[in-house]
Formats: C-alpha cells, structure tokens, sequence
C-alpha cells in the first residue's frame, strides 16, 4: 500500500518535473502551429467557414511546381557542397597543425553571427564589382566580363553553403578524431596507398557522421529565410514565397498559412524517408 | 613532361605546406566577406574596376548612428536575448532533470516530440505565433519577441541539459550522502560544479540563437522592439550599401565581445550543436 502511494508520488514529481517543457511546446509550437492549420482552411480575413481553396490554388499554379522544386534543389545542393568541403576540411583539421584552434573557431563563424551580416557581405564579395570578378577578369583568361553570381541559383547554392556547412563540418570533424588510428595504420601495413586507405577506410567509417550532419544542413537549409529574402532576387523557395503573401496590404494570411502547412509536411516526409534511409546499414 | 611530373612530385611531398594552403584558402573564404563590409563602410567613391576604395572616410558611420538609433537597438536585442535565455534555462532545468534522470516510458519519443520545433521551418509556425501574439497584445513587446524565441531556444537547452544531467554519476552523490552531507550541500558542493558547465553551454547556445533569430523576430517585431538582425534587412531594403555595412559592423560588435568572452569558458563546438546525439 504505501509502495504504491510512493510510486503514485513518483510518477507525479515526473510529470511536475516535465511539466515546463510540455506546456512550452503546446503553447509556442502546437498551439501556433494549429492556429496555422486552421487559418489555411479559412476563406480570406473571415473567422468562420471551411475551405480548401488557398491549398487548390496555390498547387494549381504552375509556380508552385518551380518553388517547391527550386527549394529542393537549393537545399540538397547546399548539403551536397558541404560535404565536398567538409571531407578535406576534416583531413586537413585533423593533423592539428599550426593554428588548429584558429581554424576550428573559423569554421563556426558562419553560424555565430548573424546570417544576414553573412549575406551582407557575400553579396558584396561576388557582386560584379566584388573581389571575386576583379580576381576573375585579371587571372583568368577568356574572362573578360564579370560573371553574375549574385541572384542567381549557383550563387544562392554557395551562399547557402557558406552559412550551412559548419554543422557537417562539425560531425565529420569530430568523427576523424575519435577514428582509431590502428584501423588506418592496419590499411596501410596491409598495403594500401593513402588514396585507398582514404576510399575503403576512412570514408565508410566517417559515412554515419556525415549523414547526422547533412540532417542538420538540410533542415536549416529547407527552412532558410533571411538569406533568399534579401539574395534570392526572382528566385523565390517557400519560405519567401510564404512571406511574400503577407509582406504586403492587404496581409492574405490564408493563403501563406496554407503554403507555410504544405512546406512543413513537405520537409516530415522527406526527412521521415531520409531517416529511414540512413537506417538502413551502408553497405 | 619530366618537369611537370618532378614539380608534381615536389608538390607532394611538401604535403604540410599544401595543407596549410588549403585551411588558409579557407579561412579567406570565411573572413573575406567580413573585410568586404568593413572596407565597403570606410570607403568614399569606390566604383569600376578598383581592388580597394581610393579614398577613406567616416561618415558613413556618422550617417548610421544619425539614422539608426544604435544603442535601442542594440538594447532590444540583449533585453531580448536575456529573456529568452532565462526562460528557456527555467523551463529547461526540470524538463531535462526528469528527462535526464528519470526512467520515463517513451523517453526518445518525448524526446522528439520536444524537439520537434527544430525540424519545422520556423516560418510555419511564426506565421501562427504572429496571429496568436496580436490577438494577445504581445507584438512589439520584449516580452513577446522573447517568447516566440523560446519556442525553438528551449527545445536545445533541454536537449544539452538532459544531456547534463543524465552524466552525474549516481555514486558522486551516494558519497557524498555517506559522507554525512546534507541534500543541500550535496547540490551546492558536489552537483552545481558538475552541471555548471552544461548549463553554461545551454545558455551560451539560446543566447546565441535568440540573438541571430531572424524569421520569428520579423514577424514579431513592431516600432519599439526592432532588433539587431531586423535592423539589417531593413537596412539592405533600403538600398544605401554603404550605410548599410556601417551599420552591420556597428550591430555585430556586441555579438563578437559576447563571443569572445565566452569561448574561453566553452568548447566554441557547443555554440553549433555539435554535440553527441544530434
């Protein structure tokens, strides 16, 4: 009897003890998440009645096709372009040379200050007068014109990559340091070269952080906001899309609640298939 | 063909140096965008095919102060960053305690029902928080502003405290019982210390987000809570890209003295999440 009045306690102490959290996540996260919802299905301005047109319309447009795809790639590119950077950033980190710290401090920097300073600034950098072209039109032959990078996808692909990488960067960092160095010394005695050791060892092994990473990128990357907002230009992915409906009067609130639900399900589904693909052993 | 291949080989061998090429290439590509702001905010004139501006100046300085009143901005955004930093830990300390330490059925589904925020795009849910926040008068408060951080600082600060927390050794506290402390002392000599640095790290990280927040200050924001990053886009949309970079350097001074002031307390890696489990 008194073992189950204790326990009873327990479990009450628990949930006091959950409580906050809970409470947070229903009243900052459901809660508007569900005023949301319900907001896209709510014709334009009014609080009563029932409609599924914003989704219709919206979907109906051939735009919407280009958007949603647009983000995707910008997305899946931005994690592609890190990964390619992070592998010899890792290799490079890892031998702890001269100024390791210096180094590692300046792979955060992207995610420290703000994202739009970043922006600022490689806006400036390979805008038509930035050191980028000047570079191009001096060194390199046949280019004589300066190349728009600003605005345009490739350009908002190495934006998004400048300011994503880090949490890669990070992952696969920290997963060439914890690599056994005897697995590596056994590839070599076993008689394979650098390249071969880097190709069957190292590589597989460090796969998993990799992925765990690209999770990170790809997440923050399919929401990114502030940067398309002010370099996308005419390219718009969702998230501005979704501002755009509101930025202006009248505010047509229904209809980028409705483009903000697709996104949102949009991104579960793919994660919920990227899980489940990283799941899966590698083979 | 001998020739290329000896310098080939030369190349090579030097690996050290080729390494350190490549992290200073690096470096550049991070630290580049930074001089170009500061270079674009001190430089008079500067068009056409010119590396540096030909001539130095001020005012764009002078201009960004008279339009831009700094120091309110700069206050919103510490006010705001500090109320969101102290009630995510304040929300975060018993979550993660019982997350932490308690055997919860379903713990990593909770877990993931908690973190969820992150996975969603904040805009989604902005969009509902901004419609919530005028119904309820909280647009253009501090208060307000620092509440919607919450919902995505508080999710993280749980994340590292359970963390924390499900690190204390059970026996520290067993000796520390044995060896005749009260429960009080044992949390003030023996648990405080052992935490100390996870909640640090939390709070460093929710100080961190709250201040770069963007999407759900902007839908936020009104006239007296305009923050930092808030300032900038409104700023870029003005056009002026002179007075705009003045204004970036002059709004990232703070968060540069925040950070460096803190990287000697925590592994700089905490700031980004990079931690086990993520």
């Amino acid at each position: 009897m008194l073992k189950r009045g204790s326990k009873a306690r327990f479990i009450l102490i628990t949930l006091l003890l959950l409580s906050p959290g809970l409470l947070t996540f229903f009243l900052l996260f459901f809660y508007p998440m569900m005023v949301t919802l319900t907001r896209s299905l709510r014709p334009e301005g009014e609080q009563i009645g029932w409609t599924l047109e914003h989704y219709v319309t919206f979907l109906a447009e051939p735009r919407a096709r280009e958007v949603i795809l647009l983000t995707f790639v910008l997305s899946i590119g931005a994690v592609l372009c890190s990964v390619l950077l992070s592998i010899p950033l890792g290799l490079a980190l890892r031998q702890k040379l001269r100024a390791h710290r210096f180094y590692r401090l300046t792979m955060i920097t992207p995610r420290v200050v703000p994202g739009l300073i970043g922006a600022l600034g490689l806006l400036l950098l390979f805008g038509s007068r930035g050191w980028v072209n000047l570079f191009l039109i001096r060194f390199v032959p046949f280019v004589n014109e300066p190349i728009s990078i600003n605005y345009t996808i490739p350009g908002l692909i190495l934006f998004y990559t400048w300011l994503y990488f880090p949490f890669i960067a990070l992952t696969t960092l920290a997963a060439l340091e914890g690599l056994d160095p005897a697995i590596e010394e056994a590839a070599d005695v076993a008689g394979a070269n650098r390249w071969q050791v880097l190709r069957h060892v190292v590589i597989p092994l460090i796969t998993p952080a990799i992925l765990a990473g690209s999770v990170l990128t790809f997440m923050a990357a399919f929401g990114a906001f502030s940067i398309p907002l002010i370099a996308g230009g005419n390219h718009r992915p969702l998230s501005v899309e979704i501002y755009r409906q509101i930025d202006f009067t009248p505010a047509r609130w229904s209809a980028a609640s409705a483009r903000a639900m697709i996104m949102a399900v949009l991104q579960v589904i793919f994660l919920t298939i990227y899980m489940r693909v990283l799941r899966r052993p590698i083979t | 063909m001998t020739l290329a291949r000896k310098y080939l080989n030369a190349i090579l061998r030097s690996r050290k140096l080729l390494i350190q090429t490549l992290l200073l290439c690096f470096a550049l590509m991070i630290f580049t965008p930074f001089l170009m702001i500061v270079l674009r905010s001190v430089g008079r004139g500067w068009f056409g095919r010119l590396w540096l501006p030909p001539e130095l100046t001020l005012d764009w300085y002078r201009w960004a102060v008279e339009v831009t009143n700094i120091v309110e901005i700069t206050k919103n955004t510490l006010v705001i960053a500090l109320l969101a930093v102290l009630m995510s830990t304040v929300i975060a300390i018993p979550t993660g305690w019982a997350l932490g330490r308690r055997n919860i059925p379903g713990r990593e589904l909770l877990m993931s029902i908690l973190l969820l925020p992150r996975m969603i795009p904040p805009i989604a849910f902005a969009l509902g928080v901004a419609q919530i926040f005028y119904r309820t008068d909280l647009i253009n408060t501090h208060i307000g502003v620092a509440l919607a951080h919450v919902s995505i600082c508080a999710p993280f600060a749980i994340l590292i405290l359970s963390a924390t927390f499900e690190a204390l050794d059970e026996r520290l506290l067993e000796a520390s019982g044995v060896c005749g402390a009260n429960p009080i002392r044992t949390f003030i000599h023996v648990v405080f210390p052992l935490i100390l640095p996870g909640v640090l790290a939390s709070m460093i990280f929710t100080f961190t987000t709250s201040y770069n927040e963007f999407t759900l200050t902007l839908m936020t924001y009104g006239k007296d809570t305009v923050t930092l990053p808030v300032r900038t886009y409104l700023a870029i949309g003005e056009g002026y890209w002179e007075v705009t970079s003045a204004m970036s350097i002059l709004l990232i001074i703070p968060s540069i003295i925040v950070l460096f002031m803190i990287q000697r307390q925590v592994a700089p890696e905490k700031l980004v999440g990079g931690f086990k489990g993520v």
